[in-house]
């Protein structure tokens, strides 16, 4: 991989196995024998593509086009098929309707959120007050998480996620259940990531955002990769096939 | 980088966050009994509830307590120690699948869910064990030198339940079934760990048929119970067994680490 690289993906296949049948799924486990239950579905077909440092490249396409499975197998949470992956850095996922632990407050969804992305108490303590700020939830951070609106999630979830700086941001539809006030304020923290040549991966229906905010359009249709170039071209491309 | 960790990165990424295996299960302490009247109470009165039961059953109406020195005391060791590994095995079997969210959102080593739930249990069970020496010293047993080798039996006891807890979780993950088994299975590992009687009456009976007498001897948990009790009250141990309860409860964390392991990645799928 090329040093000014941030993400490389080569010929990527992804299948999920979905059983239609759970008793069939368990039964195949105990006695490793094909089942009948078991059926195929190809997520991602072949995708190739790089993104340089510092590049924020949107990524759209029809609902179920496999935009949100190339974005959890970046992060590395799903293991592809075939093909392979490379990063330069570890990648940061934020996506909608994320959860931490539910039961806990917003402050301990903070602290648990930061102490499993590898930071020590000493750190968590000091970035703490300045994350409750950028969450502006105020007095919700002492109430439980699972009373929050998927806007609030998506606020603390962002703010603790971007608190660590990453180099690769990843965002799957993440900041379309914000408000006003928080898009801006989110995407003035994504703006200052990519001047420190952080790099973003964006997914959203929104086109109006995607081309406001991204340098590179990549359009994924049916788990491949259909379009892939400057934001104007790719929308307008997608914007005739999708009618 | 997407690569599959080796142990020792394994390892090494999961004492990073060492932090983070200590502050779930303090957070799981605060809120488990919070919605009860008596909130922490019964942390320590569950346990204390269980001893009351089994001491009217096999104490007052069974008598077996008979030929046993200070059954109480020797009765409250058995049954907390035995529902620590209960505990914490059944909590391993919880901890992936009530963690999705976690695991969905953040990339960290899986492993921490488990021995959280390992702490989380020991945390509970440091409370136990002090009460259990004050009733010791109150019920006239008295201190003893035995008593510095309490680490080390609790050392054997962790590794036993976190190899355990590993194993269960992944199951778990697999078989969601395992979940309704698992009480079942420790139902039965009560009666064959000499939790409320000596497990010799059992053995006694088998006399026939050795090498049964050799399995149920190997049992790590009724090792460990009996380790707990010549430390406690300074009863005999039957010692040829001793090597079992040194060495097994490491062979299980082992194998149930790489068990665990094995299919990381899986975790947090639907």
């Amino acid at each position: 991989m090329s040093e000014s690289l941030a993400i490389s993906v080569r010929d990527l296949y992804l299948d999920y196995e979905i059983y239609e049948d759970r008793r069939a799924a368990i039964l195949e486990r105990l006695v490793k024998r094909e089942g009948t239950g078991r059926r195929l579905v190809r997520a991602l077909k072949g995708v190739t593509f790089d993104v340089a440092m510092g590049e924020s490249v949107g990524i759209i396409g029809s609902n179920g086009s496999g935009k949100s499975t190339l974005m959890s197998a970046i992060a590395g949470l799903l293991p592809p098929t075939s093909g392979d992956i490379l990063v330069s850095d570890e990648p940061k996922l934020l996506g909608v309707g994320a959860t931490l632990m539910l039961g806990a407050n917003g402050y301990t969804n903070i602290r648990i959120g930061l102490l499993a992305l590898g930071m020590s108490s000493d750190e968590v303590d000091i970035l703490t007050p300045e994350i409750a700020e950028f969450t502006g939830l105020g007095e919700a951070l002492d109430r439980p998480f699972k009373t929050y609106s998927s806007g609030m999630r998506a606020r603390l979830h962002f703010a603790i996620a971007t608190s660590v700086r990453p180099r690769i941001l990843l965002i799957d539809e993440a900041l379309s259940v914000g408000d006003q006030a928080f898009k801006h304020k989110s995407r003035e923290r994504i703006d200052s990531l990519l001047e420190e040549a952080g790099t973003l991966l964006f997914v959203s229906h929104s086109l109006n955002e995607v081309s406001a905010m991204c340098s590179r359009v990549i359009w994924l249709e049916q788990g491949r990769l259909k379009a892939d170039g400057p934001p104007d071209r790719v929308i307008s491309k997608y914007e005739a096939f999708a009618g | 980088m997407n690569a599959v960790l080796s142990t020792r990165e394994y390892l090494a990424a999961m004492w990073n966050r060492r932090e983070f295996a200590i502050e779930v299960p303090l957070q799981q302490l605060r809120t488990t009994h919070q919605t009860t009247l008596l909130g922490n109470v019964w942390h320590l009165g569950n346990p204390l509830l269980f001893v009351a039961v089994y001491y009217l059953i096999f104490g007052v109406i069974f008598e077996v307590n008979r030929g046993v020195d200070h059954f109480l005391l020797w009765l409250t060791m058995g049954v907390f120690a035995f529902q620590l590994t209960s505990k914490t095995v059944l909590g391993g079997a919880n901890a992936i699948t009530s963690n999705t969210g976690l695991i969905r959102a953040i990339k960290f080593p899986r492993a921490l869910l488990p021995v959280s739930v390992v702490i989380s249990q020991l945390l509970s069970f440091g409370i136990e064990i002090g009460l259990l020496i004050a009733m010791v010293l109150l019920g006239g047993v008295g201190f003893s030198r035995r008593w510095l080798l309490l680490p080390f039996v609790l050392i054997a006891h962790t590794a036993l339940n976190l190899g355990g807890a590993l194993i269960a979780a992944r199951l778990n993950d697999t078989f969601k079934d395992i979940q309704q088994i698992i009480p079942f299975v420790f139902r039965l590992l009560m009666y064959l760990s000499g939790v409320m009687f000596p497990l010799e009456r059992i053995l006694s009976g088998l006399d026939g048929r050795p090498w049964l007498v050799t399995v149920f001897s190997l049992n790590p948990l009724a090792r460990i119970i009996d380790l707990y009790r010549w430390v406690l009250l300074g009863t005999t141990l039957t010692g040829g067994y001793l090597v079992a309860a040194a060495a097994i409860p490491f062979l299980v964390l082992w194998f149930g680490f790489r068990y665990f392991k094995a299919v990381e990645w899986r975790y947090g799928r639907a």
